[in-house]
């Protein structure tokens, strides 16, 4: 397990924001780790929209979003004192998307699964991942990317930041 | 103003009376105008519109003013005829709030998905002179299967013994409808157990209404799925069983944890109202109790339980 390789998952929501500032608190200065900011993209579902339009209107402010989002992670890491160059940001475009022209997408079904997908091709040995809080029944309908990622994670320590 | 549909129907519906005649509708637009009598032309086909259809939950009528019940003037048939209407709505389950919208285009997917596959209502869509996808559906031949349950007038015990193998095993076919729906990105939208019928030919179970769909991020099919553990509840229970309506000695021994995960007052472990119910099976119902920490993830998941009921329950009892 490679203990000096750390992979966040972000969204941009204030339970990944937290992730970010305990993993700048628990690396700080230390050289040695290398830590990714990954934020998988996900576009709404085009049913909910009358026409195309409306719907590719919403995915790029959302991708916009996601995007300056990470900016701001990377600058909170360098902030607490982590080296620039150990900072990196990836931002995973959807299969779905109707702005895409990346090659590597998600096929969208599960974040967490992405997550422990890129985890374990990057060979990272940690993943932090912000949790909601959310109820047993949003956990019932909703479903949670945290918890999946704790029953899934093979091989490689999870962070959850509550 | 639209014209008159007295020529029309003079000629092609010469039972209809004259009085009830309406107007001709090329654009369906504005479907609360389109009433009976009228007739909707779409493409070379012509519709005399009977009623709106209506669904009836919990002891009242519901109107659906963009349901058409029609008469297909051309070939004779009952046809339903669902019009454009896109409406985004808050839809309460337990205390949750789940934001829903209305989709024509996603339903006219799913009918494509579907066609010729009696397990799936069927159906399909002209555009009328306007565009608007217009989803014309055959009248399915067949009885809601919470109507037949209910309408049952013998014993659970003698229910469970007796006919719930052969529901069972329909049930399971009726999920494997769903997760073939799942494995091509698709979901249902709205499993309810009057969303689902048997049909009068062979008794295998045929969904219908698919024009619901949610934005759930992590669980995408997290909604079928609930639906899909409510109606194996009802079936197994013969019906649906809240506190309420039990003694007060049998009300004591319900714990929370013995209820919906969604419902606190409706009772999923139904081994303790019915214990001949086997563990197997009693277990799957739990997954969608207050008590349960692990949920169905897939429809897979739910099936491959099921199937396993299926199979001990067609062992001969020693």
């Amino acid at each position: 397990m490679n203990t000096d390789k750390i992979l966040i998952a972000y969204d941009g929501s204030e339970n990944a924001q937290r992730s970010v500032a305990y993993t700048a608190a628990m690396v700080g200065c230390d050289g040695g780790r290398q830590v990714e900011v990954v934020a998988i993209e996900r576009p709404p579902d085009r049913d909910l929209f009358a026409d195309d339009a409306a719907w590719k209107a919403e995915c790029a402010k959302r991708i916009e979003t996601m995007q300056a989002a990470l900016v701001q992670a990377r600058d909170m890491l360098v902030a607490a004192g982590v080296a620039e160059a150990a900072v990196t940001t990836r931002f995973v475009e959807s299969c779905r998307s109707p702005l895409r022209d990346a090659q590597e997408c998600s096929i969208g079904t599960s974040i967490a699964l992405e997550i422990l997908r890129l985890a374990t091709e990057g060979g990272f040995g940690t993943v932090v991942v912000g949790r909601r809080g959310v109820s047993k029944q949003e956990e019932f309908l909703f479903g949670s990317v945290s918890t999946k990622i704790i029953h899934a994670a093979k091989g490689l320590a999870v962070w959850v930041v509550a | 103003m639209a014209p008159s549909a007295r020529e029309l129907l003079t000629k092609m519906a010469p039972d209809f009376p004259a009085r009830h005649v309406g107007d001709l509708y090329t654009d369906t637009t504005e479907f609360m105008r389109i009433s009976h009598g009228d007739v909707i032309v779409l493409k070379d086909r012509h519709f005399l519109v009977l009623r709106d259809e209506a669904e009836r939950r919990f002891g009242m009528e519901d109107p659906k003013f963009w349901v058409k019940r029609c008469r297909c003037l051309e070939t004779g048939e009952r046809n339903i005829l669902k019009l454009v209407f896109h409406e985004t709505f808050p839809m309460t389950i337990g205390s949750m709030v789940v934001t829903c919208t209305r989709s024509p285009r996603k339903e006219t997917r799913i009918l494509d998905l579907v066609h010729g596959d009696s397990r799936f209502m069927q159906g399909v869509t002209i555009y009328d002179t306007v565009g608007n996808p217009v989803r014309i559906l055959d009248v399915v031949s067949g009885k809601r299967l919470d109507e037949k349950i209910e309408a049952l007038e013998m014993p659970h015990r003698d229910y469970f013994h007796e006919l719930f193998p052969e529901v069972l095993e329909r049930f399971i076919e009726a999920c494997q409808a769903i997760q073939w729906l799942h494995d091509r990105g698709e979901k249902h939208g709205d499993i309810r157990r009057d969303h689902l019928y048997v049909l009068y030919d062979t008794g295998r179970y045929c969904w219908i209404d698919f024009d619901y769909t949610f934005d759930f991020r992590e669980s995408p099919f997290g909604l079928d799925l609930f639906g899909l553990g409510n109606i194996i509840q009802f079936l197994v229970g013969m019906g649906q069983h809240t506190t309420q309506a039990l003694t007060p000695a049998k009300r004591a021994e319900i714990s929370t944890d013995d209820c919906s995960i969604m419902f606190p007052n409706r009772i999923v472990n139904l081994q303790k109202l019915f214990p001949y119910i086997p563990d197997s099976l009693n277990r799957i119902l739990l997954r969608y109790s207050l008590a349960a920490e692990v949920y169905y993830d897939t429809t897979r998941e739910l099936i491959d339980d099921l199937s396993r009921v299926r199979d001990a329950l067609s062992k001969p009892m020693l």
